[in-house]
């Protein structure tokens, strides 16, 4: 029994090995192959994929588009995440159950369904520009969707759970005599947080950050969804290249440029946010 | 006074108007379902069931949504045993190894959709076909395994040994041990676990979309394939469908462990 | 600098009175300990002349300042907390100039403030660490220095010792005395620990309740207990109850069922029950040999019924009566076994009496 113990947890490192690793490794390895036209690949290594991907304008428009509604959404996200993490940190009891309840069930209904929901709201004939053209706002309606701000308005509610969780986690780590220690010292309510709240909630801002850039940048249901094949993403060129056009070293490259792409930029945040955050780690 | 009070009343209006919109697209979803009107406008159109019964004649929707109950079922049951009895091991003999957990739980760290890629190159790679109904429920049961993996980590980390070497002094075997004690401890964290894989794999969309395959279409690509060329309530009707489900999964969870282990892995 | 007078303060938590009409005055650079177990509300007494907390009545007077309705910020205080609330992401430069950045001292002040203080708590040379480089000690010398270095009128301590390991708990306790000698800066302490409240008060105020049931002296505290909870908070306490049938000068004559002993203490007033505890401390009694010749006078015979030896004293359980059983320590060398017949006597300066139960509760 003791010595078989790692019986245990071999079939989910087997899972994780040959269905996880292997695919990937092998993702990699077929990005250097070369399309073909009779067969998904033909196996001659070849950089024409990468030369492909990186070289071509419409391929960069697509990128630049994705990391920068990334952005966008990071920062929608992070703007409306805050003061709702800051509510909860701050809540206790059956109300802070029923705000996570509140906050979390969003998480539990599938993600096309969600479009769904957004895409009556937003439609042009949608609840939305039914609402303003009937009160007189604005008698010709907005485009709501099937644009960038389509886009941006699914990504950042199905995000937003997720950078709450993780400043609010930040905001309950911070010792609830730290403002009230800088209050006696004659800090005022506001100086209190911008100068020790707002500092050491940083790691969670950080880690929430992160996480809704990358999956913003690799989300596809919404792109297609909410941008009707206006908005083309990364992600979606992707698939259409593996999918539709069975060009699999193709889309095998543009998927590690991609992964570069956000690795870089994670880079450029991670050295900035670790100046910001250096007496906080260790 | 009256300055922050002010701020203060702002600042909740604030926190409802987010939560507005964080709930919004679900409770139209099921406004929508019930909407005799093809679009939900205001003043709404009336109340009709039409949708519903579309969805039920919907010979398509009718066999997705079958398969997909018994995908995900299927999926819970392997991913929960396979990821418990990696828990047990990780966090019992190997508590130290990072690089062990880290890979358990690498299939949610990187893009589902790209993952789905990977393994459909792989299968055909290994001349498995691109889309086999085995592809299809391994690759469900590899984005769900980690939720188990974790809830039940997060419980036994948290578990009391001594109450295993209690039983064992009382000359309770091994077996009998964790049949006893182990298990009826974990259980919280075993079913909150498999709650989250059954969600997962239920709503489950990327890997469905690529390895699926004709006759096999799980669920929610049945209504993505809807959507994406026609606005059909008919998807309303399936997706309110789908939350009923989801929101009686947690409700019996609820009554078994408790709402708080779902958020909490049981820790609580 | 100035004193502190809190003036009928009452802070209710729902239906819990945590802070009961309590009044107090601190003289001008006095040190006053707030003494009591968990919950007695001397936190929340603290917290609320920091002005963290709003009392629901009362006043509360910095010298001639009233500072009831001010902000934290606007009181002058300087606090430290039970675990020293040091910022993380700050240096200990950067927390002790915290204080002075907040009142707007041109930076050369500053940093010549900072220095001298950092100095004077023998922290220089560490400016630069965050807190969590730092010991626990000194961890809670760098806050005491960040409170010290806005010369605040008044200086709020809550358990500030709590979080050292035992050793360093004792040492501290008189440096953190003659640092607030040196400076002369009107404090309460608050503290659960009867001996740090001891070394480190020039007067205690016992709290039970949301009430102070007795303030004085360190040693009016120890020998002369109010009431029975004070005496058996502060040390071990000997109560046997009788009732009163004479009294002589300073002393009483009290009947129980012992017998009829005599202690310090005045009569009660007439319409009180005429019911009361003799307290008498365990060291205050002395065992002796039956056989020998003890003074008849406050004398009770009875048995050992357990012994324990603790090093410096040995602590015995006296079984005088079938109901009633004396604590006893005494020095190691006068040894009696268990099951020995023995008397127990005391001095009768050495005990006094204390209201009934009944009439304090």
């Amino acid at each position: 029994m003791r010595r078989a113990a790692w019986l245990l947890v071999a079939p989910a490192v087997a899972l994780v090995v040959v269905l996880f690793v292997m695919p990937y490794a092998n993702l990699l390895v077929m990005s250097f192959f070369t399309p073909a036209t009779t067969a998904p690949y033909e196996p001659t290594v070849t950089l024409g994929n990468y030369k492909v991907a990186l070289a071509d304008s419409f391929q960069w428009r697509v990128l630049w588009r994705t990391l920068k509604l990334g952005v966008l959404a990071t920062v929608a996200t992070l703007m409306l995440g805050y003061p709702l993490a800051w509510n909860l940190a701050r809540a206790s009891g059956r109300t802070k159950a029923a705000l996570l309840v509140l906050l979390l069930s969003p998480l539990l209904v599938g993600v096309v369904i969600r479009s769904f929901g957004w895409m009556v709201l937003l439609a042009d004939q949608g609840l939305v520009n039914s609402l303003l053209r009937r009160s007189g706002l604005a008698p010709g309606g907005f485009k709501l969707m099937y644009n960038e701000f389509g886009v941006l308005v699914g990504t950042v509610h199905i995000f937003l759970p997720f950078m709450v969780l993780s400043i609010a986690g930040a905001l309950e780590n911070i010792a609830p005599d730290l403002p009230l220690a800088a209050r006696s010292l004659g800090a005022s309510a506001t100086k209190a947080f911008w100068r020790i709240v707002v500092p050491l909630s940083l790691p969670g801002v950080f880690a929430g950050c992160l996480l809704v850039f990358v999956l913003t940048v690799s989300s596809y249901v919404i792109p297609v969804l909410l941008g009707g094949f206006k908005v083309i993403t990364t992600p979606l060129l992707v698939v259409q290249t593996a999918v539709d056009v069975s060009n699999w070293p193709g889309a095998a490259a543009q998927a590690v440029v991609l992964f570069a792409a956000s690795l870089a930029c994670i880079g450029v945040y991670v050295s900035l946010m670790n100046r910001a955050m250096r007496g906080l780690s260790g | 006074m009256t300055r922050s009070k002010l701020a203060h009343g702002a600042f909740l209006l604030l926190i409802v108007a987010l939560y507005v919109f964080l709930i919004a697209p679900i409770v139209i979803v099921v406004l929508a379902s019930l909407n005799s009107g093809r679009f939900l406008v205001f003043p709404p159109e009336g109340f009709s069931l039409q949708w519903y019964v579309k969805f039920v004649n919907s010979r398509a929707f009718m066999r997705s949504f079958m398969f997909s109950l018994k995908l995900a079922a299927l999926t819970t049951v392997i991913a929960s045993v396979i990821g418990t009895a990696a828990a047990l091991y990780v966090v019992r003999r190997a508590r130290q190894s990072t690089t062990l957990r880290l890979l358990l739980v690498a299939p949610l760290q990187l893009p589902g959709i790209m993952t789905a890629l990977a393994l459909l190159i792989f299968y055909y790679a290994v001349g498995l076909g691109g889309t086999t109904y085995l592809g299809l429920l391994l690759g469900h049961v590899l984005v769900c395994m980690p939720y188990a993996f974790l809830t039940v980590s997060a419980v036994l980390y948290n578990f009391d040994r001594s109450l295993e070497e209690a039983a064992r002094s009382l000359g309770a075997g091994a077996w009998r041990t964790f049949a006893r004690i182990t298990l009826p401890l974990i259980k919280g964290g075993v079913l909150s676990g498999a709650v989250f894989a059954f969600i997962t794999s239920f709503d489950q969309f990327p890997i469905s979309l690529l390895l699926g395959g004709v006759g096999t279409t799980p669920l929610p690509v049945q209504v993505f394939d809807y959507l994406r060329f026609s606005f059909d309530p008919t998807a309303a009707a399936v997706g309110t469908l789908n939350i009923v489900i989801t929101l009686i999964v947690v409700i019996v969870t609820e009554r078994l462990v408790g709402l708080e282990s779902l958020y909490w892995g049981g820790q609580r | 600098m100035a004193g502190i007078q809190l003036r009928g303060l009452t802070k209710r938590f729902g239906s819990v009175v945590a802070v009961d009409d309590l009044s107090l005055d601190v003289a001008d650079g006095e040190l006053i300990a707030l003494l009591g177990p968990s919950g007695c509300g001397k936190t929340t007494t603290l917290r609320t002349i920091a002005g963290f907390e709003t009392p629901d009545a009362g006043e509360i007077y910095f010298g001639e300042r009233r500072v009831s309705d001010l902000l934290p910020e606007q009181r002058r205080i300087g606090m430290v907390f039970q675990n020293y609330a040091l910022f993380p992401h700050m240096t200990v430069a950067e927390n002790v100039a915290f204080g002075l950045e907040m009142r707007k001292t041109p930076a050369a002040a500053l940093r010549e403030r900072v220095a001298a203080v950092l100095a004077k708590v023998q922290l220089t040379g560490l400016e630069k660490r965050y807190p969590r480089q730092l010991s626990g000690g000194q961890q809670q010398r760098a806050a005491l220095a960040r409170a010290l270095v806005v010369s605040p009128d008044v200086l709020l301590l809550d358990e500030p010792l709590a979080n050292l390991d035992a050793k360093l708990r004792e040492e501290m306790r008189f440096y953190v005395r003659s640092l607030q000698q040196e400076v002369g800066i009107t404090t309460v302490y608050v503290t659960h620990d009867q001996a740090e409240a001891m070394v480190i008060a020039d007067r205690i105020a016992v709290m039970f309740a949301g009430r102070i049931h007795q303030l004085g002296a360190p040693a009016d505290i120890y020998h002369r207990p109010a009431t029975a909870t004070v005496a058996e908070f502060i040390g071990l306490t000997n109560f046997i109850e009788g009732k009163v049938i004479g009294q002589h000068g300073a002393l009483l004559n009290v009947d129980t069922s012992l017998g009829v002993l005599t202690c310090q203490g005045s009569l009660p007033s007439p319409d009180a029950r005429p019911m009361l505890l003799v307290a008498v401390r365990p060291e205050a009694l002395r065992l002796s040999a039956p056989s020998g010749s003890p003074p008849a006078e406050n004398r009770l015979d009875g048995a050992v019924k357990a012994r324990a030896f603790l090093g410096n004293i040995v602590d015995y359980r006296i079984a005088v009566s079938p109901s009633v059983v004396l604590r006893v320590q005494g020095a190691p060398h006068d040894s009696f076994a268990v099951g020995d017949r023995v008397a127990v006597t005391f001095e009768p300066a050495a005990a006094w009496s204390v209201p009934s139960r009944e009439d304090t509760a």
